[in-house]
């Protein structure tokens, strides 16, 4: 029983990973506390919904689809919101406000179109596969593999291209940035592009196991928040073991007591991450401004 | 003309519910996201002792007061210990946690059957103050006595230091004022009035559940507070005001009311992200929010 506990919060786990790199990619890039990932988050699960369900196209399919469209998406939040506020030098708090209003356009938006009860992909009941004493669905294994190669392919990406040192540069000095003859546009709306890709396959993964409706953006987005300040902000690899970690502890959780305190104790230890190591187990020491 | 009153009584609730969060939010600069943790947790204080106890509104409002604002504690410690998006954070965490308690323990709160039957105030305990003029009466003297409250708070030293905390939390502290008191004290009074609005809307709508009390309320009373405008008395009062009517306005265009609902969120939000580019401080706001 605990070692399927374990498995099912590791594959967990990854999931929060795919949502905490969403965020994380935009926070770290920009500063914006991007809250509007939550309503992103619902428009790739319902992209998805729509292409596999009304236009009947193949899985994969609409899966790319998915990924496709809610990446411009993001960029478009970008180019109508944050940019404008960003010529316009206002503050990261302002741009947080913006960002409520942004998700409660979007999420809203989507339930006027699509409804507020719950929709669901797929009723037949999941093939199984069984190691042993521990049982994984087909749901859960696809989760698990294309998790892990999206993952793979955001280092390879990072690690092979400039791109990841442009992103830290940007982050650090944007002034700075653009006199070294970078364009500040275009990487920030690549890192968006990059942020909706994420999220949307982190939902389209976790929808096509569980269903929809579309209020279910809040809770990842809080868990992706806590992920990324477990693991270490300024770091995309501290929201993989963030991810893994809370969503190993969660599942602990439910061995040890019970699914209803789960929320409680995952923001105990925020709070106690908070407290006591604000940058995280990965992030560097810093001043916090 | 009860439909009209029961508005009217809304309003003054919220309007003690954005005025308090204006203290920290718009006159500190402290973005806390867990207002209606208070507003709950005051609601459900006085569910007890309203249930359990026979006592004089005057006194429950008092008691309740104090014990919300002592739960305020632990956001005020995370204010001087954690800057920027950390404390956000941290405020968020208070609120999920204090709607899973409200939620989950169920011996005490009842969880998600919530509590009902909670009796009527009683003023000057003996006078049972029911029905909807009673209460109509009740709020509207006191949200005016708070909007006076806080206008002179505004304008008192202690107000005067919370805004100086805002421009340059160093400064204050290089000329002699402790920024950490002074933010222990605004979240102890924003916490207590937002137990005082808990109180009168257990008692008024006599049916509490944890669902009242959400994140998404926190982030509606914080709508109000923006679209109305941030630092000054008018600016939160205004907010309130276009958060209760509107709705109401709405329901007379004569959309389906599953739709209606969305909608209006809809038009909150883009009022939110036009007021951000165009008037950040909010329609009758005092000053731009800073960094």
């Amino acid at each position: 029983m605990f070692l399927q506990f374990i498995i099912n919060g590791i594959i967990t786990g990854v999931l929060y990973s795919l949502s905490a790199i969403g965020f994380a990619l935009v926070y770290n890039t920009t500063r914006i506390f991007h809250i509007a990932v939550a309503a992103l988050y619902v428009a790739g699960a319902y992209i998805f919904y729509f292409a596999f369900h009304t236009l009947e196209f193949p899985l994969w399919a609409a899966g790319i689809l998915a990924l496709l469209f809610t990446a411009i998406l993001s960029i478009l939040t970008e180019i109508s919101v944050y940019r404008p506020l960003y010529r316009k030098k206002s503050s990261l708090n302002t741009a947080m406000i913006a960002s409520i209003g942004i998700m409660t356009i979007l999420i809203n938006g989507i339930a006027l179109l699509f409804g507020n009860e719950t929709k669901v992909l797929d009723n037949s009941i999941q093939q199984v596969f069984t190691f042993g004493e521990i049982i994984v669905t087909l749901p859960q294994m696809g989760q698990a593999i294309i998790g892990i190669i999206l993952i793979a392919a955001l280092f390879a990406f990072l690690g092979f291209s400039n791109f990841g040192l442009e992103v830290r540069a940007l982050c650090n000095d944007a002034a700075l940035f653009e006199i070294s003859g970078f364009n500040v546009k275009t990487t920030r709306l690549i890192v968006f592009a990059l942020s909706g890709v994420f999220l949307a396959a982190g939902s389209c993964l976790t929808a096509y196991d569980i269903g929809m409706d579309p209020h279910i953006g809040m809770p990842v987005l809080i868990n992706a928040m806590v992920a990324m300040i477990i693991g270490g902000t300024g770091r995309i690899r501290a929201c993989i073991v963030g991810g893994l970690l809370l969503g190993i502890l969660q599942a602990l959780v439910v061995f040890q007591f019970s699914a209803n305190w789960q929320n409680a104790i995952t923001f105990l230890v925020l709070l106690l991450f908070l407290f006591f190591k604000p940058q995280g187990i990965f992030g560097s020491k810093k001043r916090l401004v | 003309m009860e439909y009209i009153l029961h508005i009217v009584i809304m309003l003054n609730i919220y309007i003690l519910l954005v005025l308090s969060a204006n203290l920290p939010v718009g006159l500190a600069n402290l973005l806390s996201i867990c207002q209606a943790a208070f507003y709950g947790i005051g609601a459900y204080f006085s569910a007890y002792f309203l249930l359990q106890w026979n006592l004089p509104f005057v006194v429950v409002a008092l008691i309740v007061m104090c014990l919300t604002g002592l739960c305020s504690l632990v956001v005020s410690f995370a204010s001087v210990k954690l800057k920027g998006d950390y404390f956000v954070l941290a405020t968020l965490a208070f609120q999920m946690i204090v709607f899973t308690i409200l939620y989950n323990w169920t011996e005490v709160t009842r969880g998600p059957y919530g509590i009902s039957g909670i009796p009527s105030v009683k003023l000057f305990g003996i006078i049972s103050l029911s029905g909807i003029y009673g209460y109509f009466a009740l709020t509207t003297v006191l949200s005016l006595i708070v909007i006076l409250l806080f206008g002179n708070l505004k304008k008192s030293p202690f107000g005067r230091v919370l805004t100086a905390i805002r421009s340059d939390e160093l400064t204050v502290l290089s000329i002699g004022r402790n920024p950490a008191r002074f933010k222990n004290y605004a979240f102890f009074i924003s916490a207590a009035f937002s137990g005082l609005a808990g109180l009168l809307y257990a008692s008024y709508i006599s049916y509490i559940d944890p669902t009242s009390f959400t994140l998404d309320e926190s982030i509606f009373i914080l709508t109000a507070l923006f679209i109305g405008g941030i630092g000054n008395i008018k600016g939160p009062v205004f907010g309130a005001l276009v958060v209760v009517v509107l709705p109401e306005i709405l329901r007379f265009v004569g959309l389906p009311d599953a739709m209606a609902a969305n909608l209006r969120q809809i038009i909150y939000g883009l009022i939110l992200v036009l007021l951000m580019y165009f008037k950040p401080q909010g329609l009758m706001g005092e000053l731009k929010i800073k960094n």
